[in-house]
């Protein structure tokens, strides 16, 4: 900054001194300013940034005994999703069973089951996937994308699914 | 290096210290060097955090009967730092209607209103009415019992105006009472019609200002020969950048040593049994309870009324009678009722 513009004010000046001061006080200024608005600017980041992990807990599906080889069952979960569970082997262990999401892992849209072609469709860019969740056309196809799967969990006989609890409406 | 940056800036900013001087060149008195003299820079800096961190609170805030009181619950137990925004928003609302009625009294005893500055008291008073709103309206939004219960008396308030009075109560609370609808009024007004108001009021009012210059004063103790003004740039900004940082710390420590808490929730069934306003409606809560109804709510009104015309009341007395300092006496009977009413409120359960 300018030192005439403050010089004007005092008539006692002494150059050396007072530019001294100056620079001294410019720099706590300088300092305080940084230091305090910085500090809140990164507050601000902190805050806005998300805080919420999506809510998350174990539902019950079926018990094992009457969920036999090669059945499928739908499953909505408490906030709406539809999950596609099958069961593809008799081991008895969670391995035996998948739980496909219906969201499509190439951008999000919802897939639906077209029985008449055996396949999951997703209508927003015509990815299409078997019934185990293999991408079979489509932009899925292309980059090898399955459909996500959700957790599964073997309790006393009871399998029990991992699904969001919480919804937008 | 330092000169390397200047240079660099200067060549793409051809803009100089000396020229920004002359570009806000703005003689401030000397008076400005004494602290109380710098109240009106206090609420303006308050009002600028008060939109910052506004702004911040209203990226979580839901404003619905069903979701508002939730949602400010989130901010301050969930959300990082949700607690300092909230409690700093809440301290600079506090802050700045204190600064707000200190600038107004040094206006008032220092006889800053007289003419020919009568029209910005007035800008003023509509400054102040408008703190007042925006506090009460940001109140209300936290629905908790003393905000929905707030809000309610303050409807039936409005009531009991003669004639105007329904009209304003239904235009409140977009309805007959309190409903579904009535937070987001209160919260559009309090975000966006209010403030933006207020800066609009805010620009004339430092508009009018550099227009007239401000008052200037001399001192006794004061030689004559020294100069008696000094530059806004560098010099007054700098000492407004202080006051800045220092309104921060105690900002800063009155959020972390006293940060806002949340009551219990509306409940439209049970009316709490110690109900009271924020501290800055004491006063008329008080007078509300001293007089009748219709009679308390039309002198208040009479009394806000004769603030705003004050300036040529007073240029009335002072032309026409002999009692010059009439104001400063009135004044001062003013503020000890302000206070002790405030004070008498403050101290009683009802
Ligand atoms: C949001 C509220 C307000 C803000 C931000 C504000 C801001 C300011 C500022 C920055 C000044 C410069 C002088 C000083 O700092 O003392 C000023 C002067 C003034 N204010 Fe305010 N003000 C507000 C409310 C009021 C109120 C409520 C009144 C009175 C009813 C008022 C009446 C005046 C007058 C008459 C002046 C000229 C003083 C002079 O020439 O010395 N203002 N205001
Ligand atoms: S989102 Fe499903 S194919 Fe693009």
């Amino acid at each position: 900054m300018n030192t005439e513009v403050s010089e004007s004010e005092t008539e006692v000046a002494e150059p050396i001194r007072r530019s001294f001061l100056f620079a001294v006080s410019a720099a706590v200024m300088a300092f305080g300013l940084t230091a305090g608005y910085g500090m809140f600017a990164w507050l601000i980041g902190v805050f806005l940034y998300p805080f919420r992990e999506s809510a998350e807990s174990w539902q019950f599906l079926s018990d094992l005994g009457s969920f036999g080889v090669g059945h499928s069952l739908t499953y909505q979960s408490p906030a709406g999703q539809k999950i596609v569970v099958t069961r593809l082997a008799d081991a008895g262990t969670v391995d035996d069973f998948i739980a496909l999401s219906s969201v499509c892992p190439h951008l999000g849209c919802q897939v639906h089951w077209e029985s008449n072609n055996a396949r999951f469709f997703c209508p927003c860019h015509n990815g299409a996937f078997d019934k185990v969740g293999k991408p079979l056309s489509g932009p899925p196809k292309d980059s090898d994308q399955t459909l996500p799967q959700y957790a599964l969990q073997i309790k006393n006989d009871l399998l029990f699914i991992e699904v969001p609890t919480t919804s937008l409406t | 290096m330092v000169t390397a940056v200047r240079n660099w800036f200067s060549e793409r900013l051809p803009i100089s210290g000396v020229q920004i001087a002359e570009l806000t060149n703005e003689p401030v008195p000397n008076h400005l060097k004494r602290w109380w003299f710098c109240l009106g820079g206090t609420p303006a800096y308050l009002f600028v955090v008060q939109i910052v961190t506004g702004i911040l609170l209203a990226f979580y805030y839901q404003p619905a009967p069903s979701t508002a009181y939730e949602s400010i619950r989130t901010i301050t137990h969930d959300v990082s730092y949700g607690w300092y925004i909230r409690s700093i928003h809440k301290w600079a609302a506090t802050l700045m209607i204190a600064a707000v009625i200190l600038h107004q009294m040094r206006i008032y005893f220092t006889g800053a209103y007289r003419k020919p500055r009568e029209l910005n008291w007035m800008v003023g008073m509509c400054l102040l009415l408008c703190t007042l709103t925006i506090g009460f309206t940001g109140y209300s939004l936290v629905f908790e019992q003393l905000s929905y219960w707030g809000a309610t008396v303050a409807a039936n308030i409005c009531d009991t105006v003669p004639f105007a009075g329904v009209f304003f109560k239904r235009l409140l609370l977009a309805g007959d009472s309190y409903n579904s609808q009535t937070l987001p009024r209160f919260f559009i007004l309090h975000a966006a019609v209010l403030p933006a108001v207020m800066i609009g009021l805010l620009v004339v009012h430092v508009g009018i200002l550099r227009l007239q210059g401000i008052t200037e004063f001399r001192f006794e103790n004061e030689p004559d020969d020294k100069p008696q003004t000094f530059n806004f740039f560098p010099d007054h900004f700098y000492t407004e950048l202080t006051i800045g940082l220092i309104l921060m710390i105690l900002l800063s420590v009155l959020a972390t040593v006293l940060p806002v808490d949340l009551g219990p929730k509306a409940d439209p069934l049970t009316t709490p049994e110690v109900i009271k306003p924020e501290w800055w409606f004491y006063v008329s809560f008080r007078w509300l309870k001293l007089f009748s109804g219709t009679f308390a709510v039309v002198s208040s009104g009479f009394i806000v009324f004769v603030m705003f015309v004050w300036p040529f009341i007073d240029g009335w007395i002072r032309k026409h009678t002999r009692y010059t300092e009439a104001s400063v006496w009135i004044g001062i009977v003013g503020v000890f009722l302000l206070v002790g009413l405030t004070v008498w409120e403050a101290i009683v359960e009802h």
